[in-house]
Parts: C-alpha cells; sequence; structure tokens
C-alpha cells in the first residue's frame, strides 16, 4: 500500500498578529507549525503501514522552509516526504493547490490512498482534501473519525456528521480526510527526528510534476482576496462588577431578571 | 467555467442554494441560506433556485417557495437516500452546465464541505468556505464574499471575478431565514439521475444518529462555557450545576477541551461550534480570537475572571472580577433562591 | 530541623530543546553544555516536561541520545500526567536505568498534540481525569522504592485549598515540594515549612529581570515596568529560608551562573 500525506505549514495562530496600518497578517518572523489535524493524517498512515505493510509519503506545498514539516512527518514515521516548491506556485488558492497536489500524486505513482487533515488551522477552508479527489477523480471519505476496515481494493471508514456518523466503503484509490477523534498522534522522539534530519528531502518545481502553468499559482485560482478587515467589535458599554462577590452576584442575578432571562 | 469577458457571464443567472437533506428532512441551513440569496437575487434582478437531491422529498418543496425560493430544481432518486459525495457531485456539476447559475450557495456542514469542493473543481470556478457576509457589488455585479481568516483575526473579502458560478458555504446559523410566507409558490423543475451518474465508487453501509451524545449548543438559550480558569474537569461539573439549573448547555473553550477536561462536542470558537444563545456564560476563558468568532453573536455576554483585562472581559456586557470558584457557586444560590 | 532533600546545592531548571525547532544541532548542543556544566559545580538539573504543553525532547531521551552523565542525585525529572502508558513507563524505565532518583510529578499542560493518561490506565477509580494525584500513586505502587516524589506547591492559590490537595498529594506519596516562584518571602510558604516539619521544600526563585512574565502564576497582573532584581531576590530568599533549596528558574548560564557559588557561601 503506498500512501502519500498531504500537509501543511501553518502560522501558529497564537501569534498571528494583524499589522495595524495595512491590516495584513504579519508573517515576518512568526511562527510556524505543522497543520495540528494534519498530524492526526500522518499518525493515520503510519497506523496503516504498520499493519498491513507499505510506504508513507508526506507531500508538502510550501516555501523551502516547510521541509521542516515533512521531517517531522518522517519522525513519527513516513517513509519520505517531498515538497512541491516553486514561484508557479505562488498565490494558489484551494482550486490551484488541490491541482498542483493531484499532480504531485499522479508523478509519485502507484498511490493507493491520500490522507489529508480535515482543515488547515490558518484557512480553515476544507476544501483541498476533496479537491485533490476531484481532480483525481477518486472516490473520497471526509472528517473520517475510524478506518474500520482498509485492504489492497477498499478501505472502510466512518464519516463524522454533525448528527452522528455514516460507515461507507470507498473503492481504492482514494481520498480520506480525517478528524481528531480517529487517533492519537505518538509523539515525536529525538531518535526518530535525528534519522530524519539526516534525510534528504527533493524539491519539486512545477515542470517536475507536468502542470498545465494556466492553472497553478495566481493563474489557476479563480478567487481573489480583495481586502481584509479586522473584525468588528460589538459596540455595547459593559458593566463591570469588581466589588464583594455577594453584591457582584445579586447585581448579575438582577441584570439578568431586567431582562426576563432569569 | 472560465467566464474572462462580460458577454460570458451574462450567461450565467440565478442565486442557487443546495438544500441539505438529512434522513429525508431539509434542514434548517436551506432555509438560511434561501433568505440570504432572496437578497442577492433582488439586486441581480434574478430568481432563487433550490436545487434539492434527495429522495422521497418532492413533498417538502412548497415550505422552499414559503421560504424564498423561486423554483425548486428536484432531483427525487432512491440513491441519494444516503450521502453519496461523488454521485451528488457529479449531478450537480451537470445541473450547473445545463442551467448555467451565477451563484451556488451550500451550508458549510460536513456534507456541504464534502461535496461542494468536489462540485467547484470539476465546474472549474472559485469556492469560497464558511462565508459570514455575501453581498453584491455594485459596480459590476460580482458576488462578494465575507469570511473570517486566521482563526478569525481576519475578515477576508473574497472575489471570484472570472469564473462563473460563483460558489460559497455558508455556516449555519450565521443568515437568516425570512418569514415564512405560505402565499409564495414556485415552480418545479424535476431532474433526474442518468444511468452514467451512479458511479459505484462509495457504498454507505450504515447510518447512525447520535441524538443522546450530542450537546445541542446551537439550540440552547443559555450556555454556561468553561475556560482554562477552571482549572480541571471538577471545574466543569460546577458549571453543570449552574447549567442545569438555567436549562442551559455547557461550552467549553479549546484549552479545555484540549487539556481533557470536557469532550470535543463542548467546544465553541472557530474549530468548534458557532452558537447564538441569549446569554453565554464565559467562566474563566481569556478570550482567544478563535474562541470570539464562535460565540460574539449571542445576546447577552456575561464573563467571570479574575483579570479584568482579558479579551472577554472587555467583550462582555457584564463583567464580573474575581474568583470564579467563588462566584458561581454564588451565583447558583442567589439563581435557586427565587 | 528538617533534612535537606537530597543534595545541598541549586536545582537549576533547563528546558530540552523544543520539537518545533529548526536548528535542532544547535539546540542540542546547548543543552548538553548547560547541564554538563550543571553537573561540574554538583547542582542538580531539572528537565522540563513539555512546559505549558509546547512540544519539547524528553529529558531522558536527550542524556541517552546525547550519552549525558547523570550524576548521583544530580538530576531531576518532572513529569507530567501528558503521556500514553507506554511513554510513561519508558521514561521511568530510563530514570531507573540512569541512576535518576528525583521525580517532579507535575499534573502538567496538555495540547492537542499531546496525550493524556486515562483513569484506567493508573488504575484511578472516581476521578474523571488523572492529575498528579493519580499519578503520584501509580509510580509508588508499580516503582516501589524507585523515586524520590516531588510535587509543586503553589502559595498564591486559595490557602486552604491548596493544604489540602498537599495533604492528598503526600497521602499518595510525595515526598518532598517545590514551591511556585516567592519574591522575598511569602507567609504561606512560612506556614507550609512550620505545618509540615518533615516535608522538604525547594522555594523557587525567579531568575529572570521580567518579573512580569509571573503574572499568570501568581494570579495578578504584575506590570512590565516593576523592577526586580533576580540575584538580590535569590540571596533574600537565601536569607529567609536557610533551611531550604533553592530552585532556579529561567537562569542566565552566561551571567549569572558564574555568581552563584559566591552567593551560595
Amino acid at each position: 500500500m503506498r500512501i502519500v500525506v498531504c500537509v501543511k505549514q501553518v502560522p501558529g495562530t497564537h501569534d498571528a498578529k494583524i499589522d495595524p496600518e495595512t491590516k495584513r497578517i504579519i508573517r515576518e518572523g512568526i511562527k510556524v507549525v505543522i497543520n495540528p489535524f494534519d498530524t492526526y493524517a500522518i499518525e493515520a498512515a503510519v497506523q496503516i503501514k504498520e499493519e498491513i505493510g507499505g510506504e508513507v509519503i508526506v507531500l508538502s506545498m510550501g516555501p523551502s522552509r516547510a521541509i521542516t514539516v515533512l521531517r517531522e512527518g518522517i519522525t513519527v514515521g513516513a517513509d519520505r516526504g517531498i515538497l512541491l516548491s516553486d514561484r508557479a506556485f505562488g498565490g494558489s488558492d484551494t482550486w490551484a493547490t488541490s491541482y498542483a497536489l493531484s499532480r504531485a500524486i499522479e508523478t509519485i505513482g502507484d498511490v493507493d490512498l491520500v490522507i489529508c487533515g480535515k482543515q488547515a488551522i490558518d484557512g480553515d477552508t476544507a476544501q483541498v482534501g476533496p479537491g485533490i479527489a476531484a481532480h483525481l477523480s477518486w472516490p473520497q471519505a471526509t472528517y473520517v473519525m475510524d478506518i474500520a476496515d482498509i485492504n489492497s481494493g477498499s478501505l472502510t471508514a466512518r464519516r463524522m456528521h454533525e448528527d452522528g456518523w455514516d460507515l461507507c466503503a470507498v473503492k481504492l484509490p482514494a481520498v480520506i480526510t480525517v478528524v481528531k477523534d480517529i487517533n492519537q498522534p505518538r509523539v515525536p522522539t529525538l531518535k526518530g527526528r535525528l534519522a530524519a534530519e539526516k534525510q534528504e528531502i527533493p524539491i519539486w518545481k512545477a515542470a517536475d510534476i507536468g502542470a498545465d502553468p494556466e492553472r497553478l499559482g495566481l493563474n489557476g485560482s479563480p478567487t481573489r482576496v480583495v481586502k481584509t478587515n479586522p473584525p468588528q467589535g460589538r459596540m455595547k458599554k459593559s458593566v463591570v462588577l469588581d466589588g464583594p462577590v455577594e453584591q457582584s452576584v445579586r447585581r448579575l442575578v438582577q441584570e439578568l431578571r431586567q431582562r426576563s432571562l432569569v | 467555467m472560465l467566464t474572462n469577458n462580460a458577454e460570458a457571464r451574462e450567461e450565467y443567472r440565478n442565486i442557487w442554494v443546495v438544500a441539505e437533506v438529512l434522513a429525508g428532512e431539509i434542514q434548517k441551513v436551506t432555509y438560511e441560506l434561501l433568505g440570504a440569496a432572496r437578497g442577492l437575487a433582488e439586486a441581480r434582478g434574478s430568481e432563487v433556485w433550490c436545487v434539492v437531491l434527495g429522495n422521497q422529498i418532492s413533498s417538502q418543496v412548497d415550505a422552499l417557495f414559503h421560504g424564498g425560493a423561486d423554483v425548486a430544481l428536484v432531483v427525487d432518486d432512491p440513491s441519494f437516500m444516503n450521502f453519496v459525495d461523488e454521485d451528488q457531485a457529479t449531478v450537480l456539476t451537470r445541473l450547473i452546465r445545463t442551467h448555467k447559475p451565477e451563484v451556488v450557495l451550500c451550508g458549510a456542514t460536513t456534507r456541504g464541505r464534502a461535496l461542494i469542493p468536489r462540485v467547484a473543481v470539476d465546474a472549474n470556478c472559485g469556492l469560497t468556505a464558511d462565508c459570514t457576509g455575501l453581498s453584491i457589488d455594485p459596480e459590476n455585479g460580482d458576488l462578494l464574499q465575507t469570511r473570517p481568516a486566521f482563526g478569525g483575526n481576519i475578515l477576508a473579502t473574497i472575489r471570484c471575478s472570472n469564473h462563473r458560478p460563483q460558489m460559497a458555504t455558508v455556516r449555519p446559523r450565521v443568515m437568516n431565514e425570512l418569514p415564512v410566507d405560505t402565499s409564495r409558490t414556485g415552480r418545479v423543475i424535476t431532474g433526474k439521475l442518468e444511468a452514467d451518474e451512479a458511479g459505484g465508487l462509495k457504498q454507505i453501509l450504515k447510518v447512525f444518529q447520535d441524538s443522546e451524545n450530542s450537546v445541542n449548543l446551537a439550540d440552547a438559550r443559555f450556555i454556561i462555557a468553561g475556560g482554562r480558569g477552571l482549572k480541571g474537569a471538577d471545574g466543569f461539573k460546577m458549571l453543570k450545576d449552574l447549567a442545569e439549573r438555567v436549562h442551559g448547555a455547557v461550552g467549553a473553550s479549546r484549552a479545555a477541551v484540549d487539556s481533557g477536561w470536557v469532550p470535543y462536542y463542548h467546544q465553541v470558537g472557530q474549530t468548534g461550534q458557532t452558537v447564538q444563545a441569549t446569554v453565554y456564560f464565559a467562566c474563566g476563558i481569556s478570550g482567544q480570537i478563535q474562541h470570539l468568532v464562535g460565540m460574539q453573536s449571542c445576546d447577552f455576554i456575561i464573563a467571570i475572571d479574575r483579570n479584568p483585562d482579558t479579551p472577554l472581559m472587555q467583550l462582555a456586557d457584564v463583567a464580573v472580577v474575581g474568583d470564579l470558584f467563588e462566584i458561581i457557586p454564588q451565583l447558583i444560590k442567589e439563581i435557586s433562591r427565587t | 530541623m528538617k533534612q535537606h532533600l537530597l543534595t545541598s546545592a541549586y536545582h537549576v531548571e533547563i528546558l530540552p530543546p523544543k520539537q518545533e525547532t529548526e536548528k535542532l544541532y544547535e539546540d542540542l548542543d546547548r543543552f548538553s553544555s548547560k547541564f554538563e556544566r550543571v553537573m561540574q559545580s554538583g547542582y542538580c538539573a531539572c528537565i522540563t516536561d513539555n512546559a505549558m504543553g509546547n512540544l519539547a525532547f524528553q529529558g531522558t531521551e536527550l542524556i541517552e541520545e546525547l550519552e549525558l552523565e547523570a550524576g548521583r542525585n544530580q538530576v531531576m525529572i518532572h513529569l507530567n500526567t501528558f503521556h500514553t502508558k507506554a511513554d510513561l513507563h519508558r521514561i521511568l524505565d530510563s530514570c531507573k536505568a540512569a541512576g535518576i532518583r528525583q521525580l517532579l510529578v507535575i499534573t502538567g499542560d496538555g495540547s492537542d498534540r499531546l496525550p493524556r493518561l486515562t483513569p484506567a490506565e493508573v488504575g484511578a477509580e472516581g476521578v474523571e481525569a488523572v492529575t498528579s494525584v493519580e499519578l503520584l500513586r501509580y509510580i509508588g505502587e508499580t516503582y516501589p522504592g524507585d523515586f524520590d516524589l516531588g510535587v509543586a506547591f503553589n502559595p498564591y492559590e486559595p490557602e486552604d485549598h491548596e493544604f489540602s490537595k498537599l495533604d492528598r498529594k503526600i497521602a499518595a506519596g510525595a515526598t518532598f515540594a517545590i514551591t511556585q516562584p516567592i519574591i522575598e518571602r511569602h507567609p504561606v510558604v512560612d506556614k507550609l515549612i512550620e505545618s509540615y516539619p518533615d516535608l522538604p521544600v525547594v522555594v523557587e526563585a525567579w531568575m529572570s529581570k521580567k518579573i512580569s512574565l509571573l503574572s499568570e502564576a501568581v494570579g495578578y497582573e504584575i506590570s512590565e515596568d516593576t523592577p526586580y532584581d533576580p540575584i538580590e531576590n535569590l540571596k533574600t530568599l537565601h536569607r529567609n529560608y536557610p533551611q531550604c533549596e533553592i530552585y532556579l528558574s529561567i537562569l542566565g548560564f552566561k551571567t549569572q551562573y558564574p555568581l552563584l557559588e559566591e552567593i551560595r557561601n
């Protein structure tokens, strides 16, 4: 079984700051981390490999420093990593990103399964996984909380929904996206990390994946961000209760009663 | 479809809503989207269409008209009893090619977010996820799509000028339903599933509806939410006690969920649920922006924290400064007194 | 008079390299040199365990992989509840193999990247989550006599609450306590020393000049411009708590470390 796990390097959102003048995210000097949901995807792939054998490849698209997230993947059990990095990929929206990743998956060849985290915490779109499936014309299972069975021809998975779950069987090759409930990712070890540091990670350019330049980067992205604004705050005046507890609580209940809320 | 000149764009008309059908019922989010679509259609001088892919769904189309649809495009087929996203995407893409809508809206639910990206790729058009605002640019008629990005730290406005249709998913409970107007009627267009459209790539083996385990934060009038300040699972017992007395639900910040104090389905915020309660109690939640985007549209917000300067204390209508381990028991006592 | 804990030296906190580091080898070198320096001084190196929920490498694997020599009673490993059972045992077994006896057992901070021990895994009943109390009891039962188990004591918490927690920790096997950072003197720490004459107490000294960083630990806002001289504070702590050992957090290895020997004597 050959499994590709798509991973993304994202800004640690706790650090995200907005430049008050330009209203843009300050990306310089910001901490970057592996998208947390992708760690579940890697763990799911490694567990499948441990159970039925095969190879796990971590794939990312991004600037050269994104090689770190691939090493993180190798640290916890992936066999190798590939980075898509080229100016031509710059400015990609989810359409162009999923196209580039699907081309890389075709280039790798003989892939049975692609696993993605359910979404990335910077964009929160959850569109790239199904987008890859669509570009490849493969079936998909999204929000997977449990892989019940997997063999060379099919995968049976539980998909999480707001109101419960369903159990579906998809033919392989397929794309799945996974939620946190699926597993508990192993904590990386120093031994694993030292081994990962030594591995060469190839960097593929647009030409290496036989991609149509019209479908890459800004060219291939139907959507455009036209402006960004800070979120609007509430325009109400707060009542601050900082006296003795009994007094504050009495006043609070009074506020609620005045509004017939209790 | 690539439509990089005005003439090509002219061919695309009408605002579509893709209905969310669950266990044979059209879901509330569909009516919310019809409400949003109505405004857009008026701005464009076009119609609202609701596309329904379902099984034995025809009896519900009147409700779609009452909720704002002009046209119901219904494909009623037993194979739509369950959610086979690949087949639904194939049918939807064909319908889009045939009828050329200008805008396609879909609920940002687990099903919508699985289905629509496939359609966007197949139909070669742009898709914006989780929009919180939709409007029409008066200059050129483009759909302006506003969505939170970077964990809600900014609101991005996105447009898609050269592709049609313009597609967006919208979170449940963000848009408002129209008042039900039983005098409204509309046209029904009946579509069908073509022979080659059931791809056989996916089989649904079992469906489980989990009503017991779900915490109904979405419909709760009162939400009592806790964060890191509760210091542990024990703190949440106190919140549960308070919640029971006001018939509310217990919510939590991501920090509390990540610490293992409460299960994930209590989580409010960007990566949890968006809530719109009448009263939101935030107990020991500092108010990371990711949390705020999930609860800031609650009507009346009360925050309890010993630090008066946290973002949530600043946002709250009533900010109670002090030790929540003293305040909440006292509050329980005070509320129970009457 | 209470006996000295285990050594008569400083406890020096060393933060292990973070998992997310982009310069691993540099960080490892820095860790090794700090560790070796503490060993040479005869002090005790205290290695944190994913502090603040930030993933870092484990102290035991650093000692193993970097082939560091842990002097007798010269290493203390922080151990929290955010581990799988298998990893917990790996850490404890490594400690045992390396001759490390001192553990600081804390509940710790979680994150979505960290697993957490479940009550069933440590044989705890009637609790919803594993805290330091359950972990202490479990280590005591599964590794009888192998470790000296320390616990945290927070004088900034409501006093009754903190003392009753301490009693539960002692009942679960704790044999020494380390306080939160103390500025000069704290009445609740005085009370701790007085009320528990047999419990060795280690007092923490905050060695950063930025005392505002302590705001969260002490539960009230310390403004950023508050002047603070960590070296003077350390001297004061020695004067006020002559019977206690001192735990140094955020110690500056370049400027402050060379002064330690003199301050002590």
